[in-house]
């Protein structure tokens, strides 16, 4: 250590409470820093470390965050599986499970994944079959029956094991499998056959969630997306065909287009419904072809825009997560930014007072020789030097925290203060403490020695 | 040579404006050795002040070996304090946090110390006796200790210029009289001019020059 260094840290130490009360303020503030960010640096981490895993694409409803709220008719499978590049395709439907071995589930949530088994094995890279650690995966023997794969956490918290089995929803379901992904976004799912999860979640068997797509050998997403926009340009995503309610109400098949009862209710329900009918013998002449064909272009525009089914890849998904975490990072920027002006506020108090209690010694300096430089560097030395141990002891005691929480939460919360995280917030620390100091320091460099001396 | 020339002091407190120096001019040349008598309030520290740049005159100028004061550069005037000036005041003015060689070193803290440096300032402790004190902050030496420090601090640098504010005001005679004996001995040997304050004739050797001050002039003696 420089003997300069040494001063400023002795100068320091001769008021060790008054430093020790704005050592603290600063500590919790970069701790509060470091866990706020940890939050979101977590979730971004947990994000991409799923995405990682799922190299293919997801095709659901237009808008749907996940596919859990998305609905498609399922008869798309077979249209998606011919567009080039496409290889394999796996239909799926999701559903909240509700009651778990009569408990209700809350947090973390848990999910029914209904899987079309026989094209899921298929798969080249299965995200849960690929992470299984005790039994099997679903087989085609499985279908229409209550046999699961669940995650090693759910069957931890209801202490089961392969064989076993797990009440949800009032259905009894057999244990065959056990995958752990060590990850809060993968492991919250019930692995089921397709059909038990409609049957559970009483969704009609011309309807699936999403389908995840597997490209083939070779093949691009940009292609494959392209392949799958032309091929459903003109298509439109009714909003309810009542054929189907009608025949899931009379519990027969809930097929949309071939049940001639139904097929005709729900022709005369559209008659009614469709406007732009013109009436005859009242013919529609088009008064302005232009505007005619200008109205074509516009529509012919918002359709490629709203395409009945969007296909995405993990980048796509990716991004979307960036943009709300971008939202997040404002928030927390927002917070931080509260706990820190207390904090800077509080050095610069510790700071002020002790540079107007030692206007002598800056007296004193001056008559050796000192500059306003020299002064200054002595006083920002001795408010970094806060700012750095406050911030080495917010960030250290920040990231012990997450560990911690980490470790009790491990169900609920994933929080991660990287080394990014940390060195920049003691960097944040340091010159947080070396602007307190500025004001302060520039008050000292100003005034002459004497004046200096006298003041004291 | 210092020459002083025609310099006035005003200070000012509330409504009152004080002028402690009303035209003072005289010359002191180089290597001698210079004391400043007269009575309390007659403007001796303002006139001290003035010479070693710690404060600005209201008129007048002061030529310091050729440069003149009031037209220095914030920057040079700093530099002239560092390496040309050493002041020592009545009240040691050491500071607390620091141990006797670092307080002998202070004008250098902020450039960096060369070990030759650190070597010369132990040297300069040990020849006014503190050779095995080197370590110990202010409070814990005497008063007669710290002056020694102090003068140590303004010798360091090889001045042009000694300036020392009643120095023995606050110790008794006998270590006042070691203080006056290390400071002959140390401008004879550094060659340095060296302007002391003092209400304390018995100090005052034959061949020194006395300026004596009365109501902020200089008066004949
Ligand atoms: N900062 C100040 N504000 C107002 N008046 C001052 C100030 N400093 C000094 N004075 C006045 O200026 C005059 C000269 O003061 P100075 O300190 O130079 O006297 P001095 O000869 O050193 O006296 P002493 O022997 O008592 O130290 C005094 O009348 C003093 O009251
Ligand atoms: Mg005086």
């Amino acid at each position: 250590m420089t003997p300069l260094l040494q001063f400023a840290f002795r100068n320091l130490l001769t008021r060790p409470l008054r430093s020790l009360l704005s050592l603290i303020g600063l500590t919790v503030a970069i701790m509060a820093m470091v866990g706020l960010f940890s939050v979101a640096n977590g979730l971004d981490r947990m994000i991409h470390d799923t995405f990682e895993r799922i190299p293919g694409m997801i095709a659901v409803q237009p808008g749907a965050p996940i596919p859990l709220f998305s609905r498609l008719p399922s008869a798309w499978g077979a249209e998606i599986a011919e567009v080039p590049g496409v290889g394999v395709v796996n239909a799926e439907v999701w559903a909240r499970a509700q009651i778990i071995e009569g408990k209700q589930v809350f947090s973390p949530p848990r999910f029914l994944f209904g899987t079309d088994i026989p094209s899921r094995i298929k798969l080249k890279h299965g995200v849960y079959r690929d992470a299984l650690e005790e039994g099997r995966f679903l087989q085609p023997s499985d279908s229409g029956t209550l046999n699961t794969v669940i995650s090693r956490r759910i069957a931890d918290e209801f202490g089961k094991k392969v064989g076993d089995t797990l009440r949800v929803d009032g259905q009894p379901l057999t244990i065959v499998g056990i995958y752990y992904c060590d990850s809060l976004f993968l492991d919250v799912t019930i692995i089921l056959d397709i059909d038990t999860v409609r049957r559970m979640s009483r969704t009609g068997a011309d309807t699936v969630s999403a389908f995840y797509v597997e490209l083939a050998e070779g093949a691009t997403s940009e292609e494959v997306i392209a392949g799958v926009q032309e091929r459903f340009r003109d298509r439109k995503l009714n909003a309810v065909d009542p054929a189907s309610l009608l025949n899931m109400a009379m519990g027969g098949p809930a097929v949309s287009d071939s049940g001639a009862q139904g097929g005709a209710v729900a022709e005369w329900i559209a008659s009614l419904l469709t406007p732009n009918q013109n009436p005859p013998g009242n013919p529609s002449i088009p008064e302005n072809p232009s505007s005619e064909a200008a109205e074509n272009t516009s529509e012919a525009g918002e359709s490629v825009e709203e395409l009945p089914l969007e296909i995405r890849s993990v980048e796509d998904w990716t991004s979307d997560f960036e943009k709300f975490s971008a939202d997040l990072d404002i928030f927390l920027i927002i917070m931080t930014g509260i706990g820190v002006t207390i904090a800077v506020v509080s050095i610069l108090n510790t700071m002020l007072m002790s540079v107007t209690e030692r206007s002598i010694e800056f007296g004193i300096l001056k008559a050796n020789g000192w500059s306003r430089r020299d002064i200054l560097l002595l006083i920002g030395l001795e408010s970094g030097m806060l700012g750095l141990t406050g911030g080495i002891c917010g960030a250290a005691i920040g990231w012990v925290a997450t560990l911690i929480i980490n470790f009790y939460w491990a169900e609920r919360v994933y929080l991660y203060a990287g080394p990014g995280l940390l060195m920049s917030s003691v960097a944040f620390s340091t010159l947080l403490g070396i602007a307190g100091g500025v004001y302060p320091a520039f008050l000292a460099a100003r005034m002459t020695p004497m004046e200096a001396i006298r003041r004291g | 040579m210092i020459q002083i020339q025609n310099v006035r002091q005003n200070y000012r407190a509330g409504e009152t404006v004080v002028q402690a120096l009303r035209g003072v001019s005289c010359e002191i040349p180089a290597g001698a050795f210079t004391f400043i008598v007269g009575p309390s309030g007659s403007g001796k520290s303002s006139l001290l002040y003035l010479l070693g740049a710690l404060d600005e005159p209201a008129s007048g100028e002061i030529v310091v070996g050729g440069r003149s004061l009031s037209q220095l550069t914030p920057g040079e005037r700093d530099a002239f304090r560092r390496d040309d000036v050493g002041f020592i005041f009545q009240n040691f003015n050491l500071l607390n946090n620091l141990n006797a060689v670092d307080n002998v070193l202070v004008p250098y803290l902020p450039g960096g110390v060369s070990a030759q440096r650190r070597e010369e300032a132990v040297r300069l402790l040990s020849r006014v006796g503190l050779g095995d004190r080197l370590d110990h902050r202010p409070n814990q030496l005497s008063g007669g200790e710290q002056q020694r420090v102090a003068i140590a601090r303004a010798l360091l640098k090889r001045p042009l210029l000694v300036l020392a504010d009643e120095p023995t005001g606050e110790l008794d005679s006998e270590s006042g009289a070691e203080i006056y004996r290390h400071l002959r001995a140390l401008c004879r040997e550094q060659q340095s001019t060296i302007v002391i304050v003092t209400h304390d004739r018995s100090f005052i050797d034959d061949g020194d020059m006395v300026l004596t001050i009365r109501d902020g002039r200089i008066s004949s003696e």
